[in-house]
């Protein structure tokens, strides 16, 4: 594959992310903050749509890629391609069905856990934009630094889902915050997904525990 | 550029000029055959269709018409193929080529719905080649009009001096200088040298085979280098084309791919699984595919510059004049443009059900009628 096609789709994989970040930006936001969701709701619709047309524009581009290289294809490399852009693309529907979360009316502004979720939108935050300086495959240990990081948020995120569906905690919304942090860490996941996509075999891409 | 880019580039220009050696040579051999032979040969041709129907099966026998057409030019610029006998040959070229892409298809011959649509991608290319030649081949049979604006272009483009057409100009010098040194290479083949000074006839003969198979290697070489070096503008245009849609910047695009890699059917071959995927329409495919037809003329005029005779470059123009002249026809007007594009989808339709008939619509159209034909006719 040569560089020229690599360089943009790596592009096309970098603005996704740039969405994706803007969107779960806007999302947490409403969510944590004072924001206006009617001052916010068309943009992010139409982030998540850009989102997903610039995922259609990767597909097609392997496709043409493929046609025209027909005799050299790098395929494990098309496939990563293929199922990290799927991994990005997820991270903005979950970023919606946060702001969906917010449309309810359930706002975590004034619980006592403020601090703690704030904290945990600051690292997930982090770790979308770790990501997209990773595409560039230039340091490998920065990409295997990024799927500890991400597991291991990934497993504290689940013993907070265990805890909620085992009555341990008392809280306000117990629905909307199970599906908060069940939202955040599908984010979380994909974020490692696409990953392993980077340096994993093909087959054990999406299987890190396995 | 790089190593390989410039390797790729050293490569095709050598290939390129070999080619033109290799036309040379072929000219030669016809001379030394002699025109009472060469009269003898090409009296299977003097019937008008039974040279479209030679034109196509040469073409799809050899699988470029880029062959054809450049071994045409060669024949008519050494003078024993005349320009009325070449003409529907070069028409039948122009058929026989989109075999290249049908065949290409049968690569989705087991998902019904992407054949359908690679299937009708490929013979969209047919039925257009096949429109424009029931348009335009009687046509200019009885007016002779294209060919006298091609002999119009030949007189204004040496009235112009253009450098690669003078008798004397560097190019065709250094061509001759390269034909001369392959003879001279064969002559010192102790059997070969034989043949030239007792059996002329033989000797001829063996240098037409031999042309033929430069011309061939040596396009092969010239495509395979160059689609090598152009592969990212191939795969931008086609990226922007793709954002585009079709209209003349796709047409634009087919003649820069095609006239950049000197094959049609490269790019007619490439479009096949792009459409055959879904993502990108027939209707939005056809216009490249029609700059594909107009680029592929390129290869007859390059040749051209070998010859002596300025009867080569008039056949060259004519395969210029007419392929634009079809895409004239047929583009402009939408209810004309969606005829070949119907008529494939149509055909599409049939053989995505039953998909023996694809492969008896090859056998049939490129194979058995070009053959039956030519027994008829003569």
């Amino acid at each position: 594959m040569s560089k020229e096609s690599l360089d943009n789709i790596d592009a096309k994989l970098s603005e996704m992310l740039t969405n994706s970040m803007h969107i779960y930006d806007v999302s947490m936001n409403c969510l944590l903050g004072d924001t206006n969701l009617d001052t916010v709701r068309d943009d992010l619709y139409a982030t998540d749509k850009a989102i997903n047309e610039l995922h259609r524009e990767v597909r097609r581009e392997m496709i043409v890629h493929s046609a025209v290289n027909s005799r050299n294809l790098d395929i494990p490399l098309l496939l990563s391609y293929m199922t990290m852009s799927k991994d990005i693309e997820r991270i903005g529907d979950y970023c919606k069905n946060l702001f969906e979360i917010a449309e309810t009316g359930n706002t975590f502004t004034k619980g006592e856990n403020l601090d703690s979720y704030i904290e945990l939108r600051n690292d997930i935050g982090k770790l979308i934009v770790y990501l997209q300086s990773c595409l560039n495959l230039e340091d490998e240990t920065k990409i295997h630094d990024l799927i500890t990081l991400g597991s291991s948020m990934s497993t504290d995120l689940d013993d907070k889902i265990t805890a909620l569906l085992e009555n341990k905690e008392t809280i306000e919304y117990p629905v909307s915050t199970t599906l908060f942090y069940r939202y955040l860490k599908r984010i979380v996941s994909h974020i490692v997904n696409a990953s392993t996509a980077l340096i994993m075999p093909t087959d054990q891409i999406d299987y890190l525990d396995e | 550029m790089n190593l390989k880019s410039l390797k790729n580039l050293s490569f095709a220009i050598f290939f390129l000029y070999f080619f033109l050696v290799s036309i040379k040579l072929l000219e030669k051999g016809i001379k030394t055959l002699g025109a009472e032979y060469t009269d003898q040969l090409f009296e299977s041709v003097s019937n008008p269709f039974a040279g479209l129907l030679v034109g196509i099966l040469c073409t799809v026998l050899v699988q470029s018409s880029s062959v054809t057409t450049a071994t045409i030019v060669g024949l008519v610029g050494s003078g024993v193929l005349s320009l009325e006998y070449a003409i529907p040959m070069v028409m039948g070229a122009n058929i026989g080529t989109t075999v290249t892409n049908t065949l290409v298809s049968f690569g989705h011959v087991r998902r019904e719905q992407e054949f359908k649509r690679a299937f009708a991608a490929s013979t969209m290319h047919d039925f257009f080649n096949l429109i424009v030649v029931i348009l335009l081949f009687p046509l200019d049979l009885y007016t002779g009009f294209i060919t006298k604006l091609a002999e119009d272009g030949t007189e204004f483009i040496l009235a112009t001096g253009f450098t690669a057409t003078k008798p004397n100009s560097p190019i065709k010098a250094g061509i001759k200088w390269g034909s001369n040194n392959i003879l001279d290479g064969l002559s010192s083949i102790p059997y070969v040298n034989n043949l030239s000074e007792n059996s002329y006839r033989v000797y001829a003969v063996l240098l037409i085979v031999v042309a033929i198979g430069f011309i061939f290697l040596s396009l092969r070489n010239v495509v395979s280098n160059m689609k090598s070096l152009m592969l990212n503008q191939i795969e931008f245009g086609l990226d922007k084309a793709l954002a585009k849609g079709g209209g003349l910047f796709a047409i634009l695009i087919g003649i820069l791919i095609t006239f950049s890699v000197q094959s049609s059917s490269i790019t007619t071959s490439i479009l096949v699984p792009i459409v055959g995927s879904g993502i990108l329409s027939i209707e939005n495919a056809f216009p490249i595919t029609l700059g594909a037809n107009i680029g592929t003329t390129i290869t007859a005029v390059l040749a051209s510059f070998a010859v002596d005779d300025p009867a080569g470059l008039t056949i060259a123009l004519h395969h210029v004049f007419f392929n634009l002249m079809g895409v004239a026809i047929i583009y402009p007007f939408k209810a004309i443009r969606n005829i070949p594009v119907n008529l494939a989808k149509s055909l599409s339709n049939i053989t995505a059900k039953r998909r023996y008939i694809a492969i008896l619509y090859v056998l049939i159209t490129f194979l058995l009628l070009p053959l039956l034909g030519v027994v008829l006719f003569n």
